[in-house]
Order: C-alpha cells, then structure tokens, then sequence
C-alpha cells in the first residue's frame, strides 16, 4: 500500500465520521492552544520585566547603602553599624575610569505648593547626571545645570502629573513653589514616563542634591546610580565602586552593589522557570486530549471490525493495517494542532488589542514543543487501538462479532 | 491447483470440543466449478475460511499452486490472500463511507497499484458488471443486486485465480441472486476456479461438482449429472 494511498484512506475514515472526528480535534485543539497561550503570556510577562528594567538606564550599577548578606550568617552583635554613604564617597568614585558618570541621589518625601495648592509627593535631590543615567526626558525648560553638586541651589524640575495638579493648564515654568519650608524655582518639566520600578515619575520634583540634603537635614544618600563606560565595564566598574568606597570606609566593605545586569539575570531565570512552568501544566492537557483520541479510537476500532476483516481478507497485511489506524490518529493530532495553533494566535492577537504594553509574543520553542508533544501523545494513544485493530481474527472479524 | 490433505480444525465452544472439520481431503483444479452444501454446523464455511486462508487448519496440508500454504507466516498468507483469492460475502462488506468504485478500488490500494493504472482497472471491472452509470454510488444508494456485483468487481480486479463466494445470494431475491450466480458462473467460463458455498440446492445443483458435508467431514463429492437435454 502506498503512503500517499494510507494517507488518503485516513482522510476519508475521518470525514466519514465527522462528530467523532470534530470531538477529538477539539479536544487536541485545546490542549494545544493552551499550551501555546500559556507559554505566550509567560514569555510577556518575562519580557515586560526585562523592558522595564532597561528602561532603568544602560550600564547601570546601583550602590546601596549597608551590606546585604545573602549568607545567611547571624549577624554580629557589636558593631557593623553601616555608615553613611556621602556625597564625597560619590564623587569619589566618579574618578574611576571605569565609569562614565555618577547620579547620587538623596530622597524624601515632603509637602510641595503653589498658591493654595498642596501635595504630598516624593523629592529627589540628585546632580545634572540623573537624566543621562535614569534616561530621562523633558517635556519643558531644562534639567539641573552642571554644576557642583556640593552647592544648594533652589531650582526643582517637577513630574509631568504633578505640574498638572498644581498648576493646571497655566505656565509653570518660572514659578516659585514652596517645599517643605524653602522657596524653589520650576526650570524644567519631565515628559510623562510612567512608572519605572515602582517610582511614579510624574509625582515627583527633582531638586540638587545639596538642598535636598539640607532640606532632609542627612548626610548620607539614598543610593548613587553609576554608569558604567561600557557593557564590558561593568565588572571593573563594580569593583572600582567596592575598592574606592572600602578605602574610604576604613576597610569595611558596607555597601552593596548591585548590578542591572544581576538583577536582570535573577528575574529573567525566575520567569522563565516559570513559563516553564505553566506550560508543563498546560500540556497536561494534551495528555488527556492524547487519552480522549485513544478512547474514540478504540470505540472506533470496534465500530469497524468488519471493516478491518474485510482489509485482511482483501490481503491487508497486519502492519499495513496498523499503520493505516496510526496514520488516523497522526491526522487527527496534526490537524487539532493546527487548529489549536490558529485559535491561539487569534486569542493572542484579541488579548494584544486588549493590553497593548503587555509584550505577548508566541516563542518558536513553544509551537515546536505543542506540535511535537501532540503528535506523540496522538501516535502513542494511537498505537494501542492501531495493535488491536491489525490483531483481529479476519474471520471473527467479518462475521462481525 | 488445490489440494487438501488430511485437515482437521477444531473449535473450543464452552467446554465442548466441536469438530468443525475432520479429515478432509480435496483436490481442485483450475477452471473448476464446485459447490459446498450441507446443513448449518457442519462445517462448510470453515472450509471455505480455510481455502481462503483466513483461517489455518490445526493438522493438514493445504497447497496452493504447489505451495504449502501452512508453512507461510501471516503477511505472506495476507499477500497470497492479496494476489489469488477473491472473495464475495453473504452481506457483501462494501464499506458504507466509500463509493463503488471506491470500494472496488481497495484491493489495487492494498497492493500498491499505480493510481493511473487503477482507474482504468476500475473502470473496466464496473463496466464488465454493468455498473458504469453506478461508480459514484455509495453502496446504500444501491439495490443488493448491485451491492453484490460491485462486491465481485472487487473480488476479482486482482484477476485471482480462486474465487470463492460464501452463501453469495443469501441476501437477495430471486430474480438479483440468479442475476449473481450467472454473473459467477460468466467469471468460471472464463477460467477463474470458482467455490460457492450455499445451502440453496438449487444453487448447488448448478455446480459441476457438489460437495455435501456432515459434521465436519464429506460425505459426497459428486459430479454433476449429465443434463437432461432430451424431452
């Protein structure tokens, strides 16, 4: 029997029954558009977090305050007080060839107004390097000038959301707005950013570092964001930050630095495990499909005994017929995959239109691993009504027994 | 070109043994024309299950063209099956899902026939039949006498050498079953060795050799008396 002859004779066993065939193909079909769906919106989730972390700035290096221990050691009980980390230490590091530029930032929460108007918001002190660094951008004015960072001076650029609510639709720029108990000038206004990390960027005023320390009365910053020359320089970078600060600090090490791309990496494997996951869960369901194929196959098989005796009696060899129910059941699986695939695309692109910034995006691996998972489990479900279908005893079979 | 030798097949029914076949021993040639009569139980489809290598004898021989057909694994028997024997059904087994000429088509199928080469086979075994203007037919569009034919079509687009045909007419009336039956008989003027197994003594009557069976075993083998041509 020729291949291209197998293959037709299972299109037609198919369509000759068509409710039991529409059954299985659902079946299939779900199994793999959720496989399929799932390891999408695994993959969304997973890139979501890698933008949002780009979006943080390139090269960055975070140095906090204070020695994170991951060791899981008890601390000691004298000593290890963490000392502030200074705006000298800071501008210190900057001598690094290793690195680019340096945002020190000082933060706290403080009412701002204008007129009659008053807001609890977030203040920022930073330098000049805040907007390379962070990526930020302007939507009016100018941003803190160069200039040294050890100097107050009472300029504030302000949130996109915030200049609305304090002023409206009226110019702001120029303006005197009080906060906490100091008069600042707007210069500047951020273009709306969202959030980045869980800071909202439009509720805030960013003001030069010194004041912000005078205006908190603390010495010590928040953390200070170092770029990095390059990609490649991130590692030296680190280290320079590490060395300089442990000179400084009389040999301790009470900083804790941390990297965009280590932060990155941990979040990227724990998304991943987890598309991973999901989708392991999902082909569960092919399972079952594999299981519900193998039922009707086998009602199939019995429903057709005299069929089956009838292609032994015509001289249909044993392998000839299983082949015959195998292929049966590879069609069924190749076309419930096709249709599961179509069904997951189309809900991808109807949940795309739904939430735009969410990045859903169908991995190859995943389409490759929900057409392969089916086949097998069609074929290997397949194999058992195939055996006992080419088992038949013709003449128990013909007689219809 | 088919001898029997000493076949015994026996059936576990319960826990009774039944002897379906006891001793049997039968020599055919080619072109023959013979009936299997008897009544029911008695063993004449085992017979004819054993000639068509469906079923295998528990001791005995069978050859085949010289071949001993009991020495044969099961694919070679299904090729043998495939490439001599022709085989038409009481209840016809067309498959309801496929057209006639569909249905006649399976055999060159499961040889692995050219598709050109099949059609044109199709087209001739549905014309010998008379059912040129029926091809398109599925076998519940058809009346039994066309069932039957189509089903002979079939068995015989392999141009086997052996045709054997199991109560052929049981399941249509008089006026189809005689239609069949010359139909048959057309094919074993032509040289196919034709084995018909029935229990309609008029049917069997027209054999050139009629075998009767009792309880497995033969009890006559008789050639067909001269026709009576004279008033």
């Amino acid at each position: 029997m020729k291949l291209a002859d197998a293959f037709g004779f299972g299109v037609m066993a198919l369509t000759g029954a068509r409710s039991r065939t529409w059954l299985m193909l659902l079946a299939m079909a779900i199994g793999v558009a959720s496989v399929v769906v799932l390891t999408a919106l695994g993959e969304g989730a997973r890139r979501y977090v890698a933008n949002e972390f780009s979006s943080l700035g390139s090269h960055l290096i975070i140095v906090i305050p204070g020695k994170v221990e991951t060791t899981g050691e008890t601390p000691p009980m004298v000593g290890g007080t963490a000392r502030d980390l200074t705006l000298e230490d800071a501008l210190a590091v900057e001598r690094s060839s290793a690195i680019r530029l340096i945002a020190p930032l000082t933060l706290g929460a403080a009412p701002i107004s204008y007129k009659q108007r008053e807001r609890d918001i977030t203040v920022m002190g930073s330098t000049a390097a805040l907007m390379p660094v962070r990526n930020l951008e302007l939507a009016r004015g100018k941003f803190l000038p160069e200039a040294d960072p050890t100097r107050e001076n009472a300029i504030a650029v302000i949130g996109d959301k915030l200049k609305k609510e304090l002023f409206g639709n009226k110019r702001a720029l120029g303006e005197w707005v009080r906060i906490h108990d100091r008069r600042f000038r707007v210069i500047g206004i951020l273009k709306p950013l969202g959030e980045s990390l869980g800071m909202d960027m439009g509720d805030i005023a960013i003001v030069p570092v010194a004041s912000a320390q005078s205006l908190f009365n603390t010495e010590g910053l928040f953390r200070v964001l170092v770029q990095a020359e390059g990609r490649e320089a991130v590692p030296r970078a680190k280290q320079a930050v590490i060395d300089i600060i442990k000179k400084r600090h009389d040999d301790e090490e009470d900083i804790t630095v941390i990297t965009q791309d280590a932060l990155l990496s941990t979040f990227d494997g724990i998304f991943r495990s987890l598309t991973y996951t999901v989708s392991g869960i999902a082909s569960i369901s092919l399972a079952v499909a594999g299981i519900l194929i193998m039922n009707v196959m086998l009602v199939s098989v019995s429903q057709r005994t005299a069929e089956i005796g009838l292609l032994k009696a015509l001289g249909g060899r044993r392998e000839e017929i299983m082949r015959l129910f195998l292929i049966e059941a590879g069609l069924l699986s190749a076309a419930g995959s096709a249709i599961g695939i179509a069904i997951a695309y189309s809900g991808i692109w109807i949940m795309g239109q739904l939430y735009p910034e969410f990045p859903l995006i169908i991995p190859l691996w995943s389409l490759a691993a929900a057409l392969g998972i089916s086949l097998f489990t069609g074929l290997l479900f397949g194999i058992l009504p195939a055996r006992r279908a080419a088992r038949l005893d013709p003449v128990v079979a013909l007689a219809g027994r | 070109m088919i001898r029997l030798e000493q076949i015994n097949r026996s059936f576990e029914v319960g826990d009774e043994t039944v002897h379906a076949l006891r001793d049997v021993d039968l020599d055919l040639a080619t072109g023959d024309y013979i009936s299997i009569m008897g009544p029911s139980g008695s063993g004449k489809s085992t017979l004819l299950n054993i000639l068509g290598l469906l079923d295998q004898p528990d001791s005995g021989h069978y050859y085949l063209d010289g071949t001993d057909t009991t020495t044969l694994n099961e694919t070679d028997q299904a090729v043998a099956r495939r490439d001599n024997i022709g085989f038409v059904f009481q209840s016809f087994h067309l498959i309801p899902r496929l057209t006639a000429a569909q249905n006649v088509e399976l055999p060159l199928i499961l040889a692995g026939i050219d598709p050109n080469q099949r059609s044109e086979r199709v087209t001739r075994a549905l014309e010998l039949m008379g059912l040129t203007d029926r091809a398109k037919h599925r076998p519940d569009q058809l009346s039994g006498g066309q069932r039957q034919r189509v089903a002979i079509a079939r068995a015989t687009i392999m141009q086997p050498a052996l045709l054997l045909a199991d109560e052929p007419t049981g399941n249509l009336d008089k006026h189809s079953g005689d239609e069949v039956i010359q139909t048959l008989e057309q094919l074993n003027s032509q040289g196919i060795t034709l084995v018909v197994v029935t229990h309609d003594p008029d049917i069997g009557g027209r054999a050139a050799r009629t075998i009767r069976m009792v309880d497995g075993a033969i009890v006559g083998n008789h050639p067909r008396p001269p026709a009576d041509g004279t008033p």
